[in-house]
């Protein structure tokens, strides 16, 4: 449940449907902590689903 | 013979994050070839835990400890200023000692320290594992007329520079650093970094250097002399001198085999129970393809995968969890654009690769020619699109203030950002000593800090900040403004400060005043 939701009421869900997995997670946090550091070697390419590439070069698996 | 090596306090805005690696192994050829009583005093790790005034103390107790016969410190160019307060505490207390310094800001700028740092008797150039040994045979008789690699005074204390040592042909033959006299246990508590989510989540890591060289020949870069490019040279007043070759022709490139690499990982791992490893080299795909076989890194992942090293999570094929993954060791390190190939990066990751760092620099063309970075905008954009395909975070490094960065070459990287997702803020173009940008531009540089070169150097950090700047057409003010509004992805700012700056310099308004949309990712 929201720790910031304040209602009169009881709501009707407590945990959020788009909960994300402990591996996304553990990106996200790594993300956040490189953006709140950021500057010289500290950089990095955002993990994103929409990001594939779908060249030719990826070596066989 | 007793030596003190000091290694002095560096990038002081940040943890202590690397283990003083060079005067490690210094200290370890000093104790297993030459037989020296070594001692370590680890100002940088220490200052982590002690206040300034306690770190000063643990100075005049170290150095008052014993009758040293050698001090020896030194480090990168950017440690200036903290070597310098190190010397004019020591000499004092220690004034029969021999005060040595080596390292890159030795390298780069011999005379000029030997002038700066009267404190110095001998300073030692480029590779110093075996010139310690001759610096300690001649260390009573002061003789070093005929010791190939250093900067020494004479009876009337003027320096001396002698011809250039060639770097040793076998990495090899290295005793491994010496670890033991090195403060782990502080280190550990920085093992933490923001390069992938398993540097960051690492306890236990380790940096190790498997070779020495760079086959590229980039302005903006000096190699600390260890890479066959030192040259010494009679300048027209018949002074000799340092110089650089910087065409690469005379580039050494060396690598450890993957044998005693994994000895000595495995060595790390039994002794303190590593869980990251870092190579601090600085191209290891450099390595790579100058192996005989173009196949050193294809033979050090499988020997690592071999010694056990390989991680678990890597083996089961399952995100890392740090409290299940305690099996191995996740690596990182560096690599060029314009040499990696999926099939090394497959190679890389089933060894426990989680980060390459790229120096891509930039993603305009014209830039990168001139910077002679051998990448193009699109290799540097095929690296990062590989390296993610494979699992591993690049780090994507950029740097602005080029000689020739515009307002076109700004917007090019903001488009190259927002279609990848790189986030980042630059560096900012640095003309550090060694370095044939400093060549080029010592005028400029001098111009910017009154003639007094020695301010420069004390001024010098990580280039996250401005110090002299070496663009035709941006001042620090600029770069530092216009690195904001790209950060910020802040497009309106910058077309409103090209019409203000056109203006100034009385050129045309721009064809397109509204910068195009960017790109669909």
């Amino acid at each position: 449940m929201s720790k910031h939701l304040k209602a009169n009421f009881k709501v009707k869900r407590k945990k959020s449907s788009s909960s994300k997995p402990e591996k996304d997670k553990v990106a996200e946090k790594f993300e956040r902590e490189a953006l709140r550091h950021l500057g010289g070697s500290i950089a990095f390419v955002m993990k994103r689903k929409e990001f594939v590439w779908t060249g030719e070069e990826k070596s066989d698996e | 013979m007793k030596i003190l090596f000091i290694n002095p306090s560096i990038r002081e805005e940040d943890n202590p994050k690397h283990v003083p690696y060079g005067e490690a192994l210094v200290a370890a050829c000093s104790e297993k070839w030459f037989n020296a009583q070594v001692a370590l005093l680890d100002l940088n790790i220490l200052r982590s835990v002690l206040k300034p005034e306690q770190l000063d103390e643990e100075l005049r107790t170290s150095l008052e400890a014993d009758d040293w016969d050698i001090v020896a410190t030194g480090g990168i160019t950017t440690a200036y200023s903290s070597v310098k307060r190190t010397l004019e505490i020591a000499k004092p207390l220690c004034p029969d000692s021999l005060f040595v310094a080596g390292g890159g800001l030795v390298t780069s700028q011999p005379l000029e320290m030997m002038h700066w740092l009267p404190q110095i008797d001998v300073g030692v150039l480029g590779e110093g594992e075996y010139t310690i040994g001759e610096v300690i045979e001649h260390c009573h008789d002061r003789d070093f007329a005929k010791t190939q690699g250093v900067v020494y005074r004479d009876r009337d204390r003027k320096p001396r520079l002698n011809k250039e040592r060639p770097v040793m042909p076998d990495l090899d033959v290295l005793p491994y650093p010496a670890w033991d006299l090195i403060h782990t246990d502080l280190y550990f508590r920085n093992s933490s970094l923001l390069l992938s989510e398993e540097a960051m989540l690492a306890k236990r890591r380790l940096d190790i250097a498997a070779s020495r060289g760079c086959s590229f020949a980039c302005k903006f870069c000096y190699h600390l002399g260890v890479i066959g490019d030192l040259k010494t040279h009679y300048r027209p007043d018949g002074q000799l001198d340092v110089g650089f070759d910087n065409l690469g022709v005379s580039r050494t490139l060396r690598w450890h085999s993957v044998e005693y690499i994994v000895d000595m990982v495995k060595y790390a791992k039994s002794k303190w129970d590593i869980d990251f490893v870092d190579f601090l080299d600085e191209n290891l795909v450099a390595m790579h393809w100058a192996s005989p076989n173009r196949d050193w890194l294809f033979r050090l992942s499988e020997a690592w995968v071999d010694a056990g090293l390989q991680p678990k999570c890597v083996r089961q094929g399952v995100e890392h969890d740090p409290e299940k993954c305690r099996e191995g060791i996740h690596v990182g390190g560096a690599a060029h654009a314009g040499l990696i190939q999926p099939e090394i990066l497959k190679a890389m990751k089933r060894m426990g690769f989680t980060y390459v760092t790229y120096g891509l620099e930039s993603f305009d063309d014209r830039l990168l020619k001139e910077m002679g970075k051998a990448a193009t905008g699109a290799l540097n954009e095929r690296a990062v699109k590989i390296t993610m395909d494979h699992g591993i975070r690049p780090i994507p490094n950029q740097i602005i203030g080029f000689p020739d960065e515009d307002f076109e070459s700004i917007r090019t990287n903001m488009r190259m950002w927002q279609k990848l997702g790189v986030v980042v803020s630059p560096f900012l173009c640095t003309p550090y000593p060694g370095s044939q940008y400093y060549y080029e531009y010592k005028d400029k540089i001098l111009d910017q800090y009154d003639g007094d070169l020695e301010s420069f150097v004390a001024d010098l950090g990580d280039a996250t900040k401005p110090t002299a700047i070496i663009s035709k057409n941006f001042n620090a003010i600029e770069l530092v403004g216009l690195r904001e509004a790209m950060v910020n992805f802040n497009w309106r700012l910058i077309d409103k400060y090209e019409e203000i700056w056109r203006r100034n310099h009385g050129l045309p308004p721009r064809q397109h005043t509204i910068s195009p949309e960017p790109p669909s990712k």
